[in-house]
């Protein structure tokens, strides 16, 4: 299979698939991460008035925009900071259903996110006939989960690098792996 | 592309091209794999016009060794393909060669490649720009490549099992007609008609088959998650783009839905569950769909979405549609379809409605149909009034019900998931009327289950198979039209015949393995009946269960003639072994009571259980995961209980076999268990404790740890106790016994005799005894002789085996009560004598003399007595002796077992206090000054003769005069030495003395009385006292006068010489004597002795 080139997907792009994307990237894995919501979605001052952004919108703007609006509070929840990792690992947060690169390997962190990421292959034809596993391991959008969700998700990919035949393997690995991890893993097969 | 670049800039991709050809030709592996993919792109986008010139040192590279160097080949002829159609002759078999490549990762690379080639050749096909002769070159070449891939779908290789199906897929996509306009770029109407090699027909005909064998593929029991998903998917997408296949795929989905493949482990079937609901709702939202809409509804409900769920992602007008699809009662036949999709292929568009209905069980309407106008609703209102179900239900079981099950029934029959639920009736309702509908005008219809078998075209496995080689057959025909049928193929279906049949024999002898299904469940439907044990099997109650497994074990038990005769001894012991010690505790009591009814010839077998106790108890062996035992059972307790058993049956039971070998067997198990708990050295304790058996309690005990040394400190321990016993021959015994193993032992068992003994030892200076003494009951009781004896016995038993241990006893001897040291003394004497027998001053015995506890004087005296009692004192007892003497001990006795050592000033000096003692110590004390005792003739420091007169000149003031007196009676007793010439000169110095000694006149009457020849030397004594004027002494006077008396006339010469005054004082009868008559001494003198003048 060669390198492995893997998405990490998760919903804003912010937490869950930006550490793990910071984590895989420094174990030396070639890795992208995206977001399938709608919009950027980013804690609020209360819960019913969250900060929406585009994607496409870089982090650092986003980062000066919270730091205008209120700098203790998102010092104090750690908005800041994840922000500040975000922006020296790449621009911006990508929007995976624009994404025009092929994977070996996507990994949702969330089910609504495997859903939706199943659901854009089903909208489209493949044209290249290229195999993607798709793989969901549910990880709780918080600082401490995600970092946990973090090294969860590099033990698992390591093994699938140490595979000579993933497609074949894959079935096991991920039992096995399941096993270990304690969380439920869902994963299918879909084409470019 | 080139026109982006100056005419003149293409040099440099030319010549960059050639340098990085010759470079590629010259690298290796990855650094190749770079150079290729740079020689690719740029020769496809940057100087196509050379790719003719250059294309075949790419190509010639599909043997290279590197994998990646081989992927970009088939990427290159990818490209190539569509880019370049005019090459597709020159590289088809480059892919062909690449798809059967050695490597998988290659082969699913050009499989990937090969759908994408194919769709390209079609496109080059229909432009009909090249020769029919190449087009027909390239078509044959491709037929083989998607024969050899068609067959890739049973590959042992996951991926390869994904790509083929990704392939066929496109296969099936690209041969059947599209009925939309939609805005593929190709299109099977579009093909040329005139090619004799490529018939449109022919095409759409494999496609069919092609699609037949992904739906079977799709819903095989051995089918593997991820395949079966990309599967899923494949149909699905399938189903959308060609809705002649949507009620096949539907159909398939709802089988899958129900029977998914046993192999999954529950998170793929998770996966699998949803990803079947995401394909269906994604196929609910094509426009296609539309047709099919209720059954995926169902569908969607059986996999448990909720209505609002199904409403939300269903779209408004398709629901819409629906409803006035039932309102109209609208081909509700091709709702219900589900038998099997092979029932349709090939068959005209009829078809659907000859198989189209459902099996109606016993739900037989009759009830109903005779209402004229029977809807959905009113039947589904009927179905919930319980009188007439069971009425439908007892008229079919009476009337309508076969008498023998039909096949399919078992093959197909499913219990209902949602069986009584609304949604259930609802579908029920709906099959109802569609029933009604259609075989109203047929008032009576009992004949309608027997049909089945022939009405409906159910999917045997026949038809399957005979389905599947058609697929393969009529892929073949294809190409045998065309007469280039090779070997390969050939090859492949054989293969492909073997596989089919082999799997037929699987299906069928899994049919014969399905048991009747419980005639209760009161429906059918017609779905492949899976083999599920559980299913099929009760579990054996619990009693049942372990009653037949004490029962099997019991049956070995007593087949132990049988199977000695067989040969089979060994093997039966090793399973009872097993049983015994992985079973239950019932088992465990069998096999015990089997051992205990002739434990003497199944005592190997107790052994063995034993051990494999042992073993398990200290992990050597696991027990089987099956047999695991639960947590909270002990595990290590079963080895104790059994070997506790073992013993206490042993020598409990009492009956008259066992009893005559109670010993045997104790001592067996006792000696070969691979360890003695502490429990099982408890029950011995136990057993002497109640004085039963014990003589043979002990001696195991003794034996245990003399034969058992790496635990004999604990075996020890239990035996030690008993020297305290109040039985004397349990004393005894355990007295003998731990002495032999003081003997023989490890340290630490020593260690823990030594420390018993000292413990009891140390019981003597208590003011009363312990209760340890009266076997730990509490007893107020003194001290007696007895107990001190018992406290003692050990100690002085070890004393002989290490003589370290006077000081212990020193020490303790010390603190102890008079009584108490009495009795050491004396039950250290013997020992003491026998350890000191040569009589040298051993180390343990000096470090006494050195560093004495206090207290013990009296115990040190005794031992330097004994050390002096054979032997004279060495110089260096004197010394300490003396030493002790003149710092700690003031006692004068101590200094009389070295009497003889010391000098004659400190003899003479001791003497007066020596003569005050007991009579019998100032005997022995003379004795050894006299030297009685030994009769070596030792240089003794005092003689005789200076011991006497010593004792005459011993100060009054010092010791009494009755002490002096017996004292010298001592020594007059002894005649032997004190001869007649000793007396003499004993005499006569005593008469030199300038002050008289009081006892002198005494002592001479004595040596007078017993030598009595020494009358000369007498009365020279009285004439000299006379000279000293005897008769102002009182004392003397008066012995002076008795010695007269004695002398009688002998004494005259002495009485004469008295002068008058003296004279005077005389006692009549001596006056008489007096020589006034007589005036000259008719008596010589006798000569003086020697030195007296």
């Amino acid at each position: 299979m060669g390198d492995l080139y893997i998405a990490v997907v998760c919903s804003s792009n912010m937490n869950r698939s930006m550490e793990a994307h910071a984590f895989l990237a420094k174990k030396g894995f070639k890795v992208k991460s995206f977001g399938t919501g709608e919009k950027v979605k980013l804690p609020g001052a209360s819960a019913d008035r969250p900060n929406c952004y585009e994607f496409g919108v870089p982090y650092d703007d986003i980062y000066n925009d919270l730091l205008e609006k209120d700098k203790a509070y998102y010092t104090q929840n750690g908005l800041l900071h994840m922000l500040d990792r975000n922006r020296r690992i790449k621009p911006c947060p990508e929007k995976f259903q624009v994404s025009t690169e092929r994977f070996d390997v996507i990994i949702t962190c969330e089910e609504r996110v495997y859903d939706q990421v199943i659901e854009w292959f089903g909208s489209k034809r493949s044209i290249y006939n290229q195999p993607v596993h798709v793989i969901n391991i549910d990880i709780q959008d918080n600082h401490e989960e995600a970092t946990i969700g973090a090294f969860l998700l590099s033990d698992m990919v390591t093994k699938m690098a140490l595979s000579d035949d993933l497609d074949n393997d894959i079935d096991e690995l991920l039992h096995d792996f399941e096993s270990k991890c304690h969380r439920p893993i869902l994963n299918c097969i879909m084409f470019y | 592309m080139s026109s982006k670049y100056q005419p003149g800039s293409n040099v440099t991709p030319q010549s960059q091209l050639v340098q990085w050809i010759n470079e590629a030709g010259m690298a290796e592996g990855t650094k190749k794999a770079n150079l290729l993919r740079k020689i690719v792109e740029v020769l496809l986008h940057q100087a196509p016009q050379m790719v003719p010139v250059y294309m075949e040192n790419i190509l010639s590279l599909v043997n290279d060794k590197s994998t990646d160097v081989k992927r970009q080949v088939v990427a290159f002829i990818e490209e190539l393909s569509k880019a370049f159609p005019h090459l597709l002759p020159k590289i088809i078999s480059q892919l062909q060669l690449l798809v059967i490549d050695s490597v998988i990762a290659v082969q699913k690379r050009a499989i990937q490649a090969a759908s994408i080639v194919y769709r390209n050749v079609l496109l080059w096909i229909c432009k009909e720009s090249a020769e029919v002769s190449e087009m027909q070159y390239v078509w044959e070449h491709l037929t083989e490549l998607k024969l050899v891939i068609l067959n890739m779908i049973d590959s042992d290789n996951e991926g390869i099992r994904t790509h083929s199906i990704k392939f066929l897929e496109e296969v099936v996509l690209l041969q059947s007609s599209n009925p939309d306009d939609s805005d593929e770029d190709f299109r099977l109407e579009n093909l040329p008609t005139h090619l004799p090699f490529l018939k449109r027909d022919t095409m759409e005909e494999e496609s069919d088959h092609i699609f037949q064998l992904l739906l079977k593929f799709h819903n095989s029991q051995h089918i593997s998650s991820v395949n079966l998903m990309a599967c899923m998917t494949t149909l699905c997408l399938v189903a959308k783009l060609r809705p002649k296949y949507l009620s096949s795929v539907v159909q398939a989905l709802g089988d899958l839905h129900t029977t998914l493949p046993p192999t999954l482990s529950q998170s793929q079937v998770n996966s699998v569950r949803k990803h079947l609901k995401m394909q269906i709702l994604v196929l609910v939202k094509h426009p296609s769909s539309v047709e099919m809409m209720p059954q995926l509804m169902q569908l969607l409900s059986d996999i448990g979405m909720t209505q609002q769920e199904i409403n939300k992602a269903v779209p408004k007008e398709r629901r819409n549609k629906r409803l006035g699809e039932i309102k109209n009662g609208d081909t509700p036949a091709k709702r219900f379809r589900i038998d099997s999709p092979q029932s349709t292929v090939g068959s005209d568009s009829n078809s659907n409605s000859r198989s189209d209905f459902n099996i109606f069980d016993e739900d037989n309407p009759q009830p109903i149909i005779t209402k004229a106008t029977a809807t959905e609703d009113s039947i589904f209102e009927g179905l919930n009034n319980i009188d007439n179900v069971v009425n439908l239900v007892m008229s079919t079981l009476s009337n309508n019900l076969p008498s023998e099950m039909t096949s399919h029934f078992t093959s197909t029959y499913k219990p209902i998931p949602n069986s009584g639920s609304k949604v259930q009736k609802r579908a029920l309702a709906k099959m109802l009327l569609a029933l009604i509908k259609y075989e109203a005008p047929a008032p009576v219809m009992p004949p309608l289950l027997s049909d089945f078998g022939t009405k409906i075209p159910l999917l045997r496995e026949d038809d399957e198979k005979i389905t599947l080689k058609n697929a393969v057959a009529k892929l073949q025909e294809s190409t045998k039209d065309k007469q280039i049928e090779n070997a390969v193929s050939k090859l492949m279906e054989e293969t492909r015949q073997e596989h089919l049949k082999e799997e037929e024999r699987k299906t069928k002898d899994k049919e014969k393995l399905i048991p009747p299904p419980t005639p209760t469940v009161p429906k059918l439907k017609q779905r492949v009946k899976l083999l599920k044990l559980q299913e099929i099997t009760r579990p054996i109650p619990k009693e049942v269960k372990s009653k037949l497994m004490i029962q099997a074990v019991d049956r070995i038990l007593r087949a132990e003639k049988e199977s000695a005769i067989g040969g089979a001894a060994q093997i039966r012991a090793k399973f009872i072994t097993i049983f015994a010690s992985s079973y239950t505790s019932d088992i465990r009591e069998l096999v015990l009571n089997y051992i205990l009814e002739d434990p003497l010839n199944r005592m190997d077998l107790a052994m063995s259980w034993l051990y494999e106790e042992y073993a398990l108890m200290q992990g050597f062996n696991r027990h089987p995961v099956t047999l695991q035992p639960k947590i909270h059972e002990k595990h290590d307790d079963n080895y104790n209980q059994l070997l506790c058993a073992l013993i206490t049956q042993i020598s409990e039971r009492g009956d008259p076999i066992m009893e005559a070998s109670k010993d045997v067997l104790l001592r067996k198990v006792y000696m070969e268990a691979p360890v003695v708990t502490d429990e099982a050295i408890d029950y011995l304790k136990h057993l002497i404790a109640e004085n039963k058996s014990s003589n043979l309690a002990l001696e195991l005990l003794e034996e245990l740890c003399i034969m058992r040394p790496p635990r004999s400190h604990r075996y020890v321990a239990a035996l030690v106790g008993h020297v305290l016993s109040e039985n004397e021959e349990i004393r005894d015994i355990t007295l003998k016994s731990c002495v032999k193993i003081y003997k023989q032992c490890t340290e630490s068992a020593k260690k823990v005799i030594e420390k018993n003994g000292l413990l009891y030892l140390g019981f003597i200076s208590l003011s009363t005894p312990p209760q340890e003494l009266f076997g730990n009951r509490y007893m107020n009781r003194p001290w007696t002789d007895e107990l001190y004896k018992m406290c003692l016995n050990l100690v002085m038993a070890l004393f002989p085996e290490k003589e370290e241990l006077i000081m212990e006893i020193a020490r303790v001897y010390g603190c102890a009560g008079a009584e108490a040291k009495r009795c050491v003394l004396r039950q250290l004497e013997g020992p003491l004598r026998a350890a000191l027998q040569p009589a040298a001053l051993r180390p343990a015995f000096t470090a006494l003399l050195h560093d004495c506890p206090r207290g013990a004087e009296t115990l040190l005296t005794r031992l330097v007595h004994i050390l002096t009692d054979k032997a004279a004192p060495s110089a260096e007892l004197v010394r300490r002796v003396r030493e002790l003497y003149a710092t700690r001990v003031s006692d004068v006795r101590f200094l009389i077992p070295v009497l003889n050592g010391l000098s004659k000033k400190e003899i003479l000096a001791a003497l007066p206090k020596l003569i005050k003692l007991n009579p019998v110590v100032v005997k022995e004390v003379f004795n050894k000054l006299l030297g009685l005792q030994n009769p070596n003739n030792e240089q003794l420091p005092v003689s005789p003769e200076n011991l006497l007169v010593a004792l005459h000149l011993i100060d009054p003031n010092k010791a009494d005069l009755k002490y002096i007196i017996k004292a010298t009676a001592l020594c007059f007793a002894e005649k032997n030495i004190f001869t007649h010439d000793v007396l003499s000169a004993v005499l006569q110095r005593l008469a030199e003395e300038t002050e008289i000694p009081v006892l002198m006149m005494r002592t001479v009457l004595q040596a007078l009385t017993l030598y009595p020849n020494l009358s000369g030397l007498a009365i020279n004594i009285l004439q000299l006292l006379i000279e000293r004027e005897v008769w102002n002494n009182k004392v003397a006077w008066e012995g002076w006068l008795k010695c007269a008396e004695r002398l009688g006339a002998r004494a005259a010469p002495a009485l004469a010489a008295l002068p008058p005054r003296a004279l005077a004082l005389l006692p009549p009868h001596l006056a008489a004597l007096c020589p006034r008559e007589t005036p000259y001494t008719p008596n010589p003198i006798e000569p003086l002795p020697p030195g007296m003048e």
